[in-house]
């Protein structure tokens, strides 16, 4: 039994009489796809939040590695090789797109990872993700497509083992969304990565992942390989509802 | 590029360096006055520009050196009186900086300039308790032309630091934390220790400026040396300028100290106006200051060269 890359343990997170997350735990290894689902308001950001070191649960425990990072600030989780996107892209306006991506080499993916396959170059990274040929543009010039594909980039570029994706396919069309599925494989199987996926699509992502986790009102209400979630009677109540019952026939 | 800027640095401190040869007192003191505020607006902007933290404080960093100058410059020689006038507003911005810089915007800007206030009353105080005194004169001081020298040094190491950080990879953390300060934060900025270490270095400058400007003034008092209009100003003169740019607040630091010379000497409320509207008219329409006029069209004639 290996340590996993990254371990939650009974995560609880509060704003004041509101707990946003109660109680969740989480397991990801090295070169697996792991999928969050849940409706609005679920807690499914503010577990990211806490995964990344954004905010500190008010208990629980947070393990990257086997070391325990529970309560250090962001750096220290993103140095520890936990890297994550923002539901709105959060690029760096100004900078060109090839500027965008230095900036996470020159921080957290400054150290070197030689165990790990990981993208070290700045046009390697543009390479992986298709986005050469806009590098010398400014990042809030590219299409919301395109700013997802940066905001992946951005985070590969800190060389991680862990890589959080917060809706990255909100908003795109279905042959775009289908891409990003695709990218999402090749992180892990190319670059070795864990991968944590959260989107609002659930039948995108309960294809393209292997384990499920059903948050709902900050509790963990199921988890699973994705059929036997979606057949969860549990689920089907409180989230999927009719329109999920369409999407899977 | 650099290169060009760098001699052009080197030529203009050259140059500076001998005016008090050549003009009489009122303009080397104009001069001095200049190169004051190259020193305080090239270093606010390497800070307050990159990070968009505004501070209003550089009045506590530049009096806090004042008065290190005052209580040391009888006893100590010249360059130790000078980098203990850096070294305490260095270390009295890292403490603050410690207690007020996970406050952003406006907050923070109120904050720096009550920080100011305090500063000044603490010091009116603690001279008043001690020393039996407000004011202080400075008899034993250094010939005018040192101090010129001194703030010229001051003013080029200000621009000289400002160059290599923007270079460096502090000085990129730096623009990430103005960017999106959290999002730098999750690519592995430590933000909280380089906004600590830019807010003290940017600080030093100011301190160092104030303990040099102190002896020219022979006399100090609190509401001298702390007066809020030396932080606004620097303020104006970095924003006119363009915050994010070098050459901007350093010729705007320039351009504004003959103006201001000029028009306080004539119409004093005129000036005040003027500053004013200027103010409104560079946040409004320049938000790249005066720099991004020539930058704009540098870009427009070298379409292909998007860095």
């Amino acid at each position: 039994m290996t340590t996993p890359a990254l371990a939650a343990r009974s995560v609880v997170v509060r704003f004041g009489g509101l707990t946003a997350v109660d109680g969740v735990d989480l397991d990801v290894d090295d070169r697996t796809v792991v999928g969050i689902i849940g409706p609005n308001g679920a807690g499914k950001t503010t577990f990211f939040n806490a995964l990344s070191g954004l905010v500190t649960p008010a208990s629980g425990r947070l393990f990257v590695g086997g070391a325990d990072l529970t309560g250090k600030p962001a750096h220290v989780f993103a140095r520890a090789g936990i890297a994550r996107t923002f539901q709105t892209p959060r690029v760096f306006a100004d900078m060109t797109v090839a500027e965008s991506v230095r900036f996470g080499l020159e921080f957290a993916g400054r150290r070197r990872r030689a165990e790990r396959a990981s993208l070290a170059e700045v046009p390697a990274i543009l390479d992986f993700l298709g986005l050469a040929d806009s590098a010398a543009l400014p990042a809030r010039a590219v299409t919301p497509a395109r700013q997802r594909l940066l905001e992946i980039g951005m985070a590969l570029a800190t060389r991680p083992r862990i890589l959080l994706l917060d809706e990255v396919a909100a908003g795109l069309t279905h042959a775009e969304v289908e891409k990003v599925a695709r990218l999402v494989h090749r992180c892990r199987d190319e670059l070795g990565l864990g991968v944590v996926w959260i989107e609002h699509a659930v039948a995108v992502l309960l294809d393209a992942v292997e384990r499920v986790l059903v948050l709902h009102q900050g509790r963990k209400l199921a988890e699973g390989i994705p059929s036997a979630v979606a057949r969860d009677p549990l689920v089907i109540e409180a989230y999927l509802g009719d329109g999920a019952a369409e999407a899977r026939p | 590029m650099a290169r060009r800027g760098l001699a052009a640095v080197a030529g203009g401190a050259a140059v500076a360096a001998a005016l008090p040869w050549l003009l009489d007192d009122f303009l080397v003191s104009l001069a001095l006055s200049c190169l004051m505020y190259v020193a305080l607006a090239t270093s606010w902007a390497m800070f307050s520009g990159a990070t968009r933290y505004v501070s209003l404080g550089t009045s506590a960093f530049f009096g806090l050196g004042a008065y290190v100058s005052a209580w040391t410059v009888a006893a100590a020689p010249w360059p130790v009186v000078i980098a203990g006038g850096a070294l305490i507003a260095a270390a009295f911005a890292g403490l603050a900086g410690l207690a007020i810089l996970h406050l952003r915007g406006t907050y923070f800007a109120v904050l720096t300039f009550g920080m100011s206030e305090l500063t000044r009353h603490a010091v009116t105080y603690g001279e008043k308790q001690y020393a039996g005194t407000v004011g202080r004169v400075l008899t034993v001081a250094p010939s005018s032309r040192t101090v010129y020298l001194t703030v010229l040094a001051i003013a080029v190491a200000a621009v000289g630091v400002a160059v290599v950080v923007r270079g460096s990879r502090f000085g990129l953390a730096l623009i990430g934390i103005g960017a999106d300060e959290q999002r730098a934060q999750t690519l592995g900025v430590p933000t909280r220790r380089v906004k600590v270490a830019g807010f003290a270095l940017s600080a030093a400058f100011a301190g160092a400026a104030g303990a040099a400007m102190a002896v020219r003034w022979t006399y100090i008092d609190p509401t001298a040396v702390f007066n809020p209009f030396i932080g606004l100003q620097t303020v104006l003169i970095a924003i006119v300028g363009g915050p994010l740019s070098l050459t901007g607040p350093l010729l705007a630091a320039l351009v504004f100290s003959l103006l201001a010379e000029f028009l306080r000497l004539q119409f004093p409320y005129a000036y005040l106006i003027a500053l004013g509207i200027l103010l409104i008219v560079a946040v409004l329409y320049l938000p790249q200051g005066l720099a991004g006029l020539w930058q704009t069209r540098a870009r427009a004639e070298r379409p292909t060269a998007a860095r």
